[in-house]
């Protein structure tokens, strides 16, 4: 009986856990320390290399200013060009507001942004979420990007290329500069290899990528600068596959098998302005990488081959829950975040000193998605529903009043959204506006359509007596998309028209869409460029298949609008026809458009040339303001 | 006791496998179905036909088009130690190649012959030359697979669109969603001269030629696989029959990354913030417990039950906010910090805390991650004080009132040895079920807490999954957590007899 445990074996036992526990967390200290001084290694390197280079230049006693010179000198050389077709020419990159002009320019500091959910991997083509767009962004370049002011899709990477007028090859030659953030120089054949031998690679799991890519027919290296895409029909789509996807180094890529990057959490590298702060050198040494639940910190490339960033490092840190991030935002563990719309509104109400130490910025850009309540136009299940004419379909737009649903639903944060196009974009027509909110029209638009109060029980019948119902499907699984629903269950009362609701399970969704299994059903679509190819959504073809088209609306303008503003390379010329299919999707209202919701951050001023873009935000332009007394 | 736990041991296998099959089916049956998160997260598309391609493709690639219970079965044969047919290949990296996987035939021979398959089959390399030709013809069947998935799907769309020419009757062996189950067309005459049937003998000519490169592909990597680029993985029991080899966990859809990885990088997490909190809370329920019972009744009683009971009623997700809304908000205290694991200087940081020359204190490594993982163990640990307590006082107080401690009381055995030996140590029995519910609940990690404070642990990882429908993760899990959860159980019976001489498996 003696040898029980007792009082002094649990204090052992605790004291050996706790022992045992510090000399783990001392190893995973030592390793995490070893690996700080890698990367000071590796630092080190960069910069001895980069000034052996500099070395090498200037006792080659080149013009070290490489502006005029070099810069006229290229603009003469066409001879990677086609004859007898358009070049157009670029410069170099540059930041869009030049931050040395904003008073206070310093170089360094870091830059916290707050994301709301952690990116799954940080791997070009392979990841998918927005998070990890984010990051990859200011890592990796295409060969062109949208310009944040007019959205036209300009040179990066490439100083000039040339589109063929019938859409079926596109050319371009590299900025002879342009190096991978190792100092490799950026090659026609990182371009190819990319395109065919990385996306195009069936053990690679790009397969979104990959879809992207059907129409493209050959990528040719033209010389050692010079690269050449081939497609198999015109498109205008093709112009952003040659210029939108990044360019990965093949050198660097290559070196690991296709289960490797698969199945990497961090193997990113490019030309951008920043690259990450732990990359693997080579198969074996896929440990030193990021892994999901550390934050993501990239440094400045200090081999950029552009005008470089202020900021020394970026860093992203995941906090999930709303408050928390708020709270982390205040003090001062973030400096950048994306508020909700209720904390937007009471930070600003209640804080009257809020802003003066942050930016609280709402704007639209072409990232803004918009949200929608789709009717039934054809059959569902074989029956059709009152959405078939075209007359009800306005009519309920014209019940809806969406000044006061966002009031309402999304506390004011958001404007009426009138189509499909981004209302940012060229592609949208200023003249075409949102039905207005109009109880009569509707009543009479309705009545004109059959649907009147027959009986006097404030209901709408059919003229077989049949009441006006119908169901609205919706996600549970939001307090914003309860509200929603409740909204427009009373404005359809009110007019006489009794609304069924249904929530489901946004896994379902997908389902429902596919069967065509709704009479009304309400959603968003997301947005990532100033234009996309509406095919997908709003052609009589993609009614088929279980296709994107579930409201099983087709309109012959549209369709023809569709297939030619596709085909037409010429982006003004583009855009008109997208205002003549924003035109007609606005008179037949397949949706009932909804809300365009804006962008919210908070952004520190601490940080100077905040400014809000098109395309967003360029974090890469900000800096860190000098202060007299750092830390306030 | 050997055969006792030898019994016990052998009784798992079928619950684990109940327990999983139970999982695997709920999973299948749930709306959705496997996978669903594979759709959803499928947003943007510019072809209807590629969507389906894709689709298609994904199933194919998980195995998702087969029937439930040939899934189960897979995974089963996935995770099982002993591993029958041919071995997987290892690279000198540590991966697993599995052999090129079969090509089915295309759907209705019958009515649309199969053509002959050339047997082009020639020797693979050797030495260097092998491993690169191995991995040429990997992406070459890997290539010609999806290809062949793709028009074996555009064939389907094909025969539905004819099907739905031919008029009801036809149509009518569509199914609900309208496309067609090649099954149901067995037996169905196609007419040559029917309306659409040229579209339909085009698409079936067009899966027949993928169907041909495929299986050739398909051979040729086979042949290579066989040649052995790499060395064979696992310990073989019946030469190209059974072998032996780690589980594969399997590849989680929605990361596309190693499940056993995913696991390896969130269970520290977990084990760490549990590791600190369930001592301090055994450290204060059970003494205060005791300490409650030898007072029965007195203020302290009182005063601990109240406040323990209070703390039990509030939830985990207010205490949360709470903490985050006034302990880390520095318009308040700002205490402790909102968010994450460690300091983001923390790789810079020695382990212990120092003071500097200029007598600025610096606060080390190890005090860094207490400071950061203090608030989640205050949330994870102020509820269960009350239940601890409870049970402890509740077994001291039994104690007290039997026999022998009255005999001890007589025979002057001072009190302090009285409560401490004699009481205390007999009511340790009830507090040893509860212990060992401590293990599961380690792995299982705290799903609320976890979203509150980002930590990335098991939590996090388990609800990731089970929003986007993952089946890998879900499912290794549950197996985890089952047979943890099955040991902690037997270990508690072990502990029983150990702990009480009244307890025995010998005569059993």
């Amino acid at each position: 009986m003696q040898n029980r445990f007792g009082i002094k074996d649990f204090l052992f036992l605790v004291v050996l856990l706790a022992t045992l526990g510090s000399v783990w967390l001392s190893m995973v200290q030592k390793t995490r320390m070893e690996l700080a001084q890698a990367d000071m290694k590796a630092k080190l390197d960069g910069i001895e290399q980069q000034l052996a280079q500099l070395g090498r230049k200037v006792e080659s006693g080149v013009a070290l200013a490489p502006g005029v010179g070099a810069a006229a000198a290229g603009a003469a050389d066409d001879s990677w060009a086609r004859p007898g077709v358009r070049i157009e020419r670029w410069s170099a990159p540059r930041a869009a507001t030049d931050p040395t002009k904003v008073p206070g320019f310093a170089i360094g500091g870091e830059f916290t942004e707050l994301f709301e959910a952690q990116p799954a991997k940080l791997v070009p083509y392979i990841s998918s979420d927005v998070y990890s767009t984010r990051v990859l962004d200011r890592v990796c370049e295409g060969l062109g990007s949208f310009d944040p002011k007019t959205l036209k899709m300009e040179g990066a990477l490439a100083d000039g290329w040339q589109i063929d007028p019938d859409g079926l090859w596109i050319r371009a030659h590299i900025h002879p500069r342009a190096r991978f953030s190792d100092g490799q120089p950026v090659t026609a054949e990182d371009v190819r290899w990319t395109n065919l031998d990385f996306i195009a690679n069936p053990l690679i799991e790009a397969e979104r990528a990959r879809s992207t890519q059907d129409n493209l027919k050959d990528v040719k290296v033209i010389d050692e600068r010079t690269v050449e895409f081939v497609f198999k029909e015109p498109l205008f789509t093709n112009i952003l596959v040659a210029f939108g996807n990044p360019v990965l180094p093949k050198h660097f890529f290559s070196r690991f098998e296709p289960s490797q990057i698969n199945q990497a959490t961090g193997l990113i590298m490019g030309s951008g302005q920043f690259r990450i702060e732990r990359l693997p050198s080579g198969p074996e040494d896929l440990s030193n990488q990021w892994t999901p639940g550390q934050d993501v910190v990239l440094v400045r490339n200090e081999q950029y081959w552009a005008e470089k960033p202020s900021l020394d490092r970026l860093r992203f840190r995941t906090v999930k829950d709303d408050l928390a991030r708020l709270v982390a935002y205040r003090n001062g563990e973030g400096s950048m975040m994306l508020p909700t719309a209720p904390q937007f509104n009471k930070v600003l109400r209640d804080e009257p000193d809020f802003e003066k130490t942050s930016y609280a910025l709402k704007w639209t850009n072409m990232r803004c998605g918009y949200s929608f309540i789709a009717w039934q136009c054809g059959p569902r299940n074989g029956k059709p529903t009152p959405f078939a004419d075209k007359r009800v379909r306005r009519a309920m737009t014209h019940l809806l009043d969406r000044e006061r649903m966002i009031r309402d639903v999304w506390d004011g944060i958001g404007i009426v959204a009138k189509g499909p196009v981004n209302p940012e974009s060229p592609g949208s027509d200023p003249v075409v506006q949102p039905l207005a909110f109009d109880p009569e029209k509707a009543k009479a638009l309705l009545a004109e359509a059959g649907w009147q109060d027959r009986n006097g029980d404030g209901v709408l019948e059919d003229g077989k007596g049949d009441p006006f119902e119908f169901e609205y499907t919706y996600a549970t699984g939001g307090e914003i998309s309860e509200r929603l629903a409740r909204f427009v269950k009373d404005s359809y009362a009110k007019a006489g028209i009794v609304v069924k609701t249904r929530p489901l399970d946004w896994s379902r969704y997908q389902e429902i869409l596919k069967l065509r299994d709704f009479d009304a059903i309400t959603m968003g679509w997301g947005a990532n460029a100033p234009e996309s190819d509406p095919r997908q959504i709003w052609h009589s073809e993609s009614i088929k298949e279980g296709g994107d088209n579930f409201t099983q609306w087709s309109n012959k303008d549209c369709d023809a609008l569709i297939e030619k503003g596709r085909r037409t390379m010429d982006e003004a010329e583009r855009m008109q026809v997208w205002r003549q299919f924003e035109a007609v999707i606005a008179e037949d209202q397949p949706y009932t458009f909804v809300r365009v919701a804006p962008w919210l951050r908070f952004v520190k001023r601490d940080f100077g040339n905040v400014n809000t873009y098109k395309t967003g935000l360029q974090p890469e332009e900000f800096f860190r303001i000098m202060s007299a007394n750092p830390g306030t | 006791m050997l055969s006792y736990l030898l019994r016990r041991l052998a009784f798992m296998v079928p619950t684990i496998l109940g327990i999983t099959l139970m999982v695997f089916m709920l999973l299948a049956l749930a709306p959705g179905g496997i996978g669903a998160g594979l759709a959803v997260s499928g947003g943007q598309m510019s072809d209807t036909s590629k969507v389906a391609q894709m689709q298609a493709y994904l199933e194919d690639r998980y195995g998702l088009n087969d029937p439930v219970i040939v899934q189960y079965v897979r995974w089963l044969g996935r995770i099982s130690p002993v591993k029958f047919g041919e071995r997987d290949l290892r690279t000198p990296s540590g991966e697993r190649v599995s052999p090129p996987r079969a090509i089915e035939d295309p759907p209705l021979a019958r009515a649309f012959p199969l053509p002959a398959v050339p047997e082009v089959v020639d020797a693979p390399p050797q030495g260097e030359q092998l491993t690169l030709e191995f991995k040429k013809l990997q992406r070459e069947a890997e290539g010609t697979r999806r290809e062949y998935i793709g028009s074996v799907r555009q064939f389907r769309d094909a025969l539905a669109d004819w099907a739905r020419a031919q008029g009801p009757e036809t149509a009518s062996r569509l199914d609900a969603k309208g496309s067609a189950r090649v099954s149901d067309f067995e037996g169905v005459s196609f007419d040559p001269a029917s309306a659409g049937y040229a579209k339909l003998a085009e698409a079936a000519a067009t899966a027949r030629t993928k169907w041909i490169a495929a299986r050739t592909a398909q051979a040729r990597a086979m042949a290579a696989f066989r040649a052995g680029p790499y060395p064979k993985s696992g310990i073989p029991l019946v030469p190209g029959l059974v072998s032996l080899d780690t589980p594969d966990l399997g590849v989680a859809f929605s990361k596309n990354r190693p499940v056993a990885d995913l696991i390896l990088t969130a269970l520290p997490v977990t084990l760490l913030i549990n590791l600190i909190a369930f001592p301090i809370s055994y450290l204060i329920a059970v003494p205060t417990g005791v300490l409650a019972s030898v007072r029965r009744g007195g203020w302290f009683d009182v005063a601990s039950g109240f406040l323990f009971l209070g703390l039990y009623s509030v939830p985990t997700v207010l205490a949360g906010v709470f903490a985050i809304g006034f302990l880390a908000n520095k318009q308040y205290l700002g205490w402790f910090p909102v968010s994450g694991l460690h300091d983001s200087a923390a790789a810079s940081m020695t382990f212990l805390p120092f003071t500097d020359a200029a007598g600025e204190w610096h606060r080390g490594y190890l005090v860094d991650t207490l400071w950061h993982v203090a608030l989640p163990v205050l949330c994870l640990v102020y509820a269960s004080f009350a239940v601890l307590s409870k049970q402890t006082r509740a077994s001291m107080l039994d104690n007290f009132n039997a026999d022998y401690v009255r005999t001890a009381k007589a025979k002057g055995v001072p009190r302090k040895d009285v409560v401490l030996r004699h009481v205390f140590r007999n009511s340790l029995l009830p507090l040893i079920t509860m212990f060992v519910g401590i293990f599961p609940a380690m792995l299982a990690g705290s799903v609320v807490i976890e979203r509150i404070f980002t930590v990335p642990g098991m939590g996090s990882l388990i609800l990731e999954a089970i929003d986007l429908r993952d089946r890998e993760i879900i499912l290794a899990n549950t197996f985890m957590v089952a047979c943890v959860n099955l040991l902690a159980l037997l270990l508690a019976d072990i502990l029983y007899a150990a702990a009480d001489p009244r307890v025995s498996f010998n005569r059993a």
